[in-house]
């Protein structure tokens, strides 16, 4: 009997050592913007915000400027773990969900607008650190910063940029029309 | 509890009943195998074909086709340069500019089959690494190499496209220059170029898509900013598992009729075995109620009855398993986008075996219910 006890026992002991060391109960909590993303969706966008795509004809790398758009332009109008998105120019693309009788489930890919007005209507907005790399953050959710949200961004226009392609390191972001 | 042997022995009492049962659950068992087979093989090729740490720029808008794609041809150079976390290997980065085209293939004694086409570079090779060359060369200008299943997606004979065979795409005439082995994948039905002869047959300016290979997978992300700081490409980054996983989940309904269709017919050879123990225990009435008189419980009864039916389907599923191994086993199967292997591995069988159990259990429930359930009086009397 008490040689059955100690296999027994013996057995529990190696049972409890093959199992999988418990996963940390306390998951970490999910962290907020970070300074440099705080400080750009705190600020207030100066000056009168122009359409897109009359912008981009006379924007010159390193002007500053403000746009007023809507996140859209794309079936994922943001970049998973980098401070970047896709704003379009609401004079030019309309989301599929404001066609009547369209039931399209991405309005924000405005798949219903052509090629060619997606190209002048859209601009990539990013907000870079000091040294001028992208942001390793997601900014989907933070600030209002949705799908289809109208976004007022004054920024500067960052290099490579040119009539067919509008790229802004932002400096002020703010949601709402 | 009655011998097991009373079971075994109940069983050869009609042949022609016996071999009916055995034959139905057979054939049932030989359907799940197969459903389970040709939905395993089809997810096995689409998850495979795709690697987690391919991202391919595809034209936007047409995420839902490489085909349909079009892409800058300067596209990779520029995407080589933008986006770091690409695989080097000699100082060469991994990136490979691909024409993904169907179109017919013409050979010499006027055969005609659709076939999949891919232009490529000796980059591919980088992005691709699967990709073995078995027999033959890389082919040059006027040369195109066939995948080692390429032959059962034109439903042809494997030795039509052996090394040194002359065809012909849109009267233009090429010649076989190798075989390749990718193992699983959907590019072994392919047909592979060069990107300069595929660029001419498809008469575009444009490639289908750039592929790179990253050396994290978490690396994605570089790619899906480059894409968007470059709207002037009009690119859409994706991962190339995640183009597999959508095609996959086009072909879904496809496997959902293979389900359907084996759980039709079994339903079908379930009500056809109940009918038939129907009759069978039906004239075994007043032996049972011998036996329940001579001491033996309806339970015992009921179980030897249901022994005796699992006995006969799980037969048929032995036999079933047995042809599963020996044919089905490594048979090819062509569909739209390539072909894929059916491998009989230990979900088929268990789905076999499970069944074939499970035919036999409740084929004969009802029937030997009904068989018990008169009061012994009135079942001795029943003729």
């Amino acid at each position: 009997m008490k040689s059955n006890c100690l296999i027994l026992f013996a057995a529990a002991c190696l049972l409890t050592s093959c199992k999988e060391p418990a996963t940390q109960a306390v998951e970490a909590a999910p962290a907020g913007p970070s300074a440099a993303l705080g400080a750009v969706l705190a600020a207030a966008p100066a000056g009168e915000p122009r359409a897109i795509h009359l912008i981009r004809q006379s924007a010159r790398p390193g002007d500053e400027i403000t746009i007023h758009g809507r996140i859209m332009g794309s079936s994922s109008p943001f970049v998973a773990g980098r401070a970047v998105f896709i704003l379009g120019d609401p004079a030019k693309l309309t989301p599929c969900n404001e066609i009547p009788g369209d039931e399209c489930d991405t309005p924000w890919d405005v798949c219903c607008d052509a090629p060619e007005d997606k190209k002048i209507g859209s601009a990539t907005v990013q907000i870079v650190d000091a040294e001028g790399r992208v942001l390793k953050e997601s900014v989907e959710g933070i600030g209002g910063l949705e799908k289809l949200a109208h976004v007022t961004v004054t920024g500067l226009v960052a290099e490579g940029s040119s009539a067919d392609l509008l790229l802004l390191n932002a400096t002020a972001i703010r949601s709402g029309k | 509890m009655l011998p097991f042997s009373y079971a075994v022995r109940n069983l050869f009492r009609s042949k022609s009943r016996l071999l009916q049962t055995i034959g139905g659950s057979a054939l049932v068992v030989l359907l799940v195998m197969s459903a389970v087979a040709i939905n395993d093989g089809m997810k096995g090729v689409l998850s495979a074909s795709g690697s987690d740490r391919n991202v391919i720029l595809i034209g936007a808008g047409s995420e839902e086709s490489i085909q349909r794609s079009e892409v800058a041809d300067g596209t990779a150079g520029i995407a080589e340069a933008g986006i770091s976390g690409i695989s080097e290997s000699l100082g060469v980065r991994a990136v490979s500019s691909e024409i993904h085209y169907m179109n017919y293939l013409d050979f010499p004694d006027g055969r005609r089959s659709q076939a999949m086409f891919r232009g490529v570079t000796p980059q591919a090779l980088r992005v691709h690494p699967e990709v073995r060359l078995v027999e033959g060369n890389f082919p040059a200008a006027g040369e195109m190499m066939a995948g080692r299943l390429a032959w059962r997606k034109l439903g042809l004979e494997p030795s039509a496209l052996k090394v040194g065979t002359r065809v012909r795409i849109d009267s233009q005439e090429m010649k076989i220059s190798g075989i390749f082995a990718a193992p699983g994948t959907v590019m072994e039905s392919e047909l592979w170029t060069t990107l300069g002869d595929l660029r001419v047959l498809a008469k575009r300016e444009t490639v289908s898509c750039v592929v790179l290979r990253l050396d994290d997978p978490a690396d994605f992300a570089e790619a899906d900013v480059f894409a968007k700081q470059r709207l002037d490409l009009e690119l859409s980054a994706l991962r190339e598992s995640d183009y597999y996983d959508r095609l996959s989940a086009f072909f879904k309904p496809l496997r959902v009729m293979t389900w359907l269709t084996a759980g039709l017919i079994a339903a079908g050879a379930l009500f056809g075995g109940v009918n038939t123990l129907y009759a069978a225990f039906a004239s075994r009435v007043r032996e049972l109620a011998t036996l329940q008189a001579i001491g033996f419980s309806r339970a015992s009864l009921l179980a030897s009855l249901v022994q005796e039916s699992t006995l006969a389907c799980l037969s048929g599923a032995l036999l079933a398993s047995l042809f599963a191994v020996l044919v089905l086993d490594g048979l090819t199967v062509p569909f739209s986008i390539g072909a894929f292997t059916l491998r009989i591995g230990p979900d088929a069988a268990i789905s076999g075996v499970l069944s074939g159990f499970f035919l036999g259990l409740l084929g004969a429930l009802p029937p030997a219910i009904r068989c018990l359930k008169p009061p012994l009086p009135v079942a001795l009397r029943m003729s």
